[in-house]
């Protein structure tokens, strides 16, 4: 049988997302919430939060998105205080990143909404790569929505950075950037490039993205979700606002 | 026992058939002590305290160069010749690195940023036009100290930091972790737990089997074949996903057992799910077995002789490949009772071997999820236990082969997690596989063995 025949009875398997609404199974670990809870029930939560996310409070605690990596172990542990959703669209977009939206905006509507992606791993787990090359696959088909992968910086509109910066990728990632043309935008793809995660404070690892590139659009997840990295970047394209980092 | 005699002994049993599969280091009270992990149908662990400069193996296992080389580095031991070696965990600048230098020959630095969305790793490649002349990895770029962030975190949250090690393979890192722990307090996971766990890590084997032959089809510039490869992968982790609550199955293997009762939603949405998944697999596998033109670029590509595989303590797809029977599952009744009949082997140690492999893998993996459901063994997905002080190692066939935890525990806390994937023990047979090959054969050899650089890096 021919590759093409294969493909057509496979059928169409693209999700029409982002323009027309789609969803994660009810199961799916995507973000947690802090409910009403008595404090002690809160720092129960923030014992057992191995990425320091849970920040008690008075009658709820706060929840930082950006570190959160979706174990789950919350609200596994203290139902009374933490609540899980499947709520996908996580993109956190920066202080002061609007400008660079707006004109990431006007540039890809010059070309046909046309936008490349370079990436870097700068000391991710593996996963988040594997993530970010299925919203190419049949089933999210970013190409369809002018979203396209370049191997140089040159014509690079976004770079998208993957995992905690090591020491050693601090170079490498710097010139890559300096390698791409105005404007550029930059993405955190996954918790450990949000906010360290685990590794948020190693004596072994840099830090955030952010602590050495001014990042526009944070995506946090562990890994996030095709559907998560399709909503980041149709965020850093400046076609749907973001939500608030914190929950 | 002092070191000479020591070594006597190490060299005996490595000349008897035994494999050398692992060394690492450990720091007790002020004492550096490096363990040997030596197969010989049973895993067995010799260790010794450094006492002054430490004959090398690697005469007698070259697959013991990266083991020292990385303990000099981190622990300061000095190897017999490590000083010559080149630096394998430092990044150095690539000037130092380099060692011919004539006209004829041209070094291309190739990484650690490379085209496409490819995890971080350098690769020194002397050519002098197609051929190869000398290849070195310069890797270690993603080195995030994971096993140093396990010292002190609580046993049950530590399985997550395990599965940071390889978040792609996050079930086999957290079923290894686990296990290791186990053993130091024999500690027997309920059955239901072990259902669980055998139908994860065989989910895992199949989506990242599926991630290793779509690159290959990709790097054959076969799209339609890498995208159908591509979705098929993407079913799985889309049950996964419905089942477990994380598209990698994470968060849901710990000490003990499972975190939550996972086996009744796997089989319900296996049940609705896993015959299409199966389908959509083979439609892509039977494609790519099909296609000439992929083919063309596999055979005879990067072949690694069963000889060579030996001497370096090759595992998983790589080393069956090439006919070497290895494969952890056969052996160990632990995930699983061990497989009965044959394991998965071809003979010729090229590309198209390993990918016969990973294909013939797909399918006893979907074999083995399914009988673990079926089974469906009754009872607690949980034991409670008592941490005790102690050591232990474990072996779980990972996708990419045999991976090896070793952890000890001190006053109740981790003091030591030590790691070696399978993708460690396969990358130093990458360079003895490039020669007779030329430069566009790089990707094909690169992609058929499969390795993950973040379990390399740690």
């Amino acid at each position: 049988m021919s590759w093409m025949a294969r493909g057509l009875r496979g059928g169409v398997l693209t999700t029409r997302y982002p323009l027309h609404p789609d969803e994660m199974p009810d199961s799916y670990r995507g973000a947690f919430q802090s409910i009403a809870s008595a404090n002690q029930e809160q720092e129960r939560g923030a014992a057992v939060c191995l990425s320091g996310a849970i920040f008690p409070g008075a009658d709820r605690a706060t929840i930082d998105r950006a570190r959160c990596f979706q174990c789950g172990q919350c609200a596994r542990e203290v139902p009374e205080a933490f609540q899980t959703s499947p709520a996908f669209e996580l993109a956190v977009v920066q202080a002061g990143a609007e400008a660079a939206r707006e004109r990431l905006h006007a540039r890809s509507r010059a070309f046909g909404r046309s936008v490349h992606l370079r990436h870097v791993d700068a000391g991710s787990d593996g996963s988040e790569e594997q993530e970010l090359a299925a919203i190419f696959n049949p089933f999210y088909d970013a190409n369809r929505l002018g979203i396209f992968l370049t191997a140089t910086p040159r014509h690079a509109d976004v770079l998208i950075v993957t995992g905690v910066v090591t020491k050693p990728m601090r170079q490498p990632l710097l010139r890559t950037f300096e390698a791409m043309p105005e404007p550029k935008t930059v993405v955190a793809l996954g918790t450990s490039a949000c906010s360290g995660g685990i590794f948020a404070g190693s004596a072994t690892v840099i830090g955030p993205v952010s602590s050495v590139l001014p990042v526009d659009v944070m995506i946090p997840g562990a890994p996030p979700a095709p559907l998560s990295i399709l909503h980041g970047l149709w965020v850093a394209l400046g076609h749907v606002l973001a939500r608030e980092t914190t929950a | 026992m002092n070191s000479a005699r020591f070594h006597v002994r190490l060299v005996r049993k490595l000349t008897d058939g035994a494999r050398l599969a692992w060394i690492f280091a450990d720091r007790v009270d002020g004492l550096t002590l490096l363990h040997y992990v030596l197969d010989d149908g049973e895993l067995h662990v010799l260790t010794t305290p450094v006492d002054g400069v430490v004959p090398s193996l690697t005469t007698h296992a070259p697959g013991a160069d990266w083991y020292e080389r990385e303990i000099s580095e981190r622990f300061a031991v000095v190897f017999d010749g490590t000083a010559e070696r080149r630096p394998l965990t430092r990044t150095v600048s690539a000037e130092r690195l380099i060692r011919h230098k004539s006209a004829e020959v041209s070094t291309v630095l190739y990484g650690p940023v490379r085209s496409g969305v490819i995890e971080s790793a350098r690769w020194i490649v002397e050519t002098a036009g197609e051929d190869f002349i000398d290849v070195y990895p310069s890797m270690f770029f993603k080195h995030r100290g994971v096993e140093e962030r396990f010292v002190g975190v609580p046993i049950d949250l530590a399985p997550f930091v395990a599965e940071h090690v390889s978040g792609a393979t996050a079930s086999s890192h957290a079923s290894a972790f686990s296990r290791a722990v186990e053993n130091t307090i024999n500690l027997v996971v309920p059955e239901r737990a072990r259902a669980t766990r055998a139908v994860l890590v065989e989910l895992e084997r199949i989506h990242q089997h599926l991630d290793s032959l779509a690159k290959l089809a990709e790097d054959a510039s076969l799209s339609v074949g890498a995208a159908t490869t591509f979705a098929a992968k993407e079913r799985i982790h889309r049950l996964l996903c419905d089942a477990t609550g994380s598209r990698f199955a994470r968060g849901v293997i710990c000490v003990g057992g499972t975190r939550f009762d996972a086996l009744g939603r796997l089989r319900e949405i296996c049940a609705r799910d896993l015959d299409a998944a199966e389908r959509h697999a083979r439609s892509a596998i039977d494609g790519l077995a099909a296609t000439q033109s992929l083919l063309d670029r596999l055979i005879g590509t990067g072949h690694l002789s069963k000889a060579t595989v030996k001497e370096y303590g090759g595992v998983g797809p790589v080393a069956r490949g090439s006919g070497i029977a290895c494969d952890v599952r056969m052996r160990e009744g632990y995930l699983y009772t061990p497989l009965q009949g044959e394991e998965a082997r071809e003979h010729n140690g090229d590309a198209v071997s390993r990918a016969l492999v990973r294909i013939a893998e797909i399918q006893r993996s979907f074999q083995l999820v399914r009988s673990a459901l079926d089974a469906n063994p009754q009872g607690d997905h949980f034991i409670c236990f008592d941490v005790a002080d102690g050591e232990a190692i474990a072996r779980v066939e990972s996708p990419q082969g045999e991976l090896l935890y070793f952890v000890r525990i001190d006053g109740g806390k981790l003091a030591r997690v030590a790691v070696r994937s399978a993708s460690y023990a396969n990358w130093p047979l990458f360079v003895p596989s490039l020669p007779g090959n030329i430069f566009t054969d790089f990707s094909f050899i690169e992609h058929s063995f499969g390795a993950s650089q973040a379990e390399v890096d740690r």
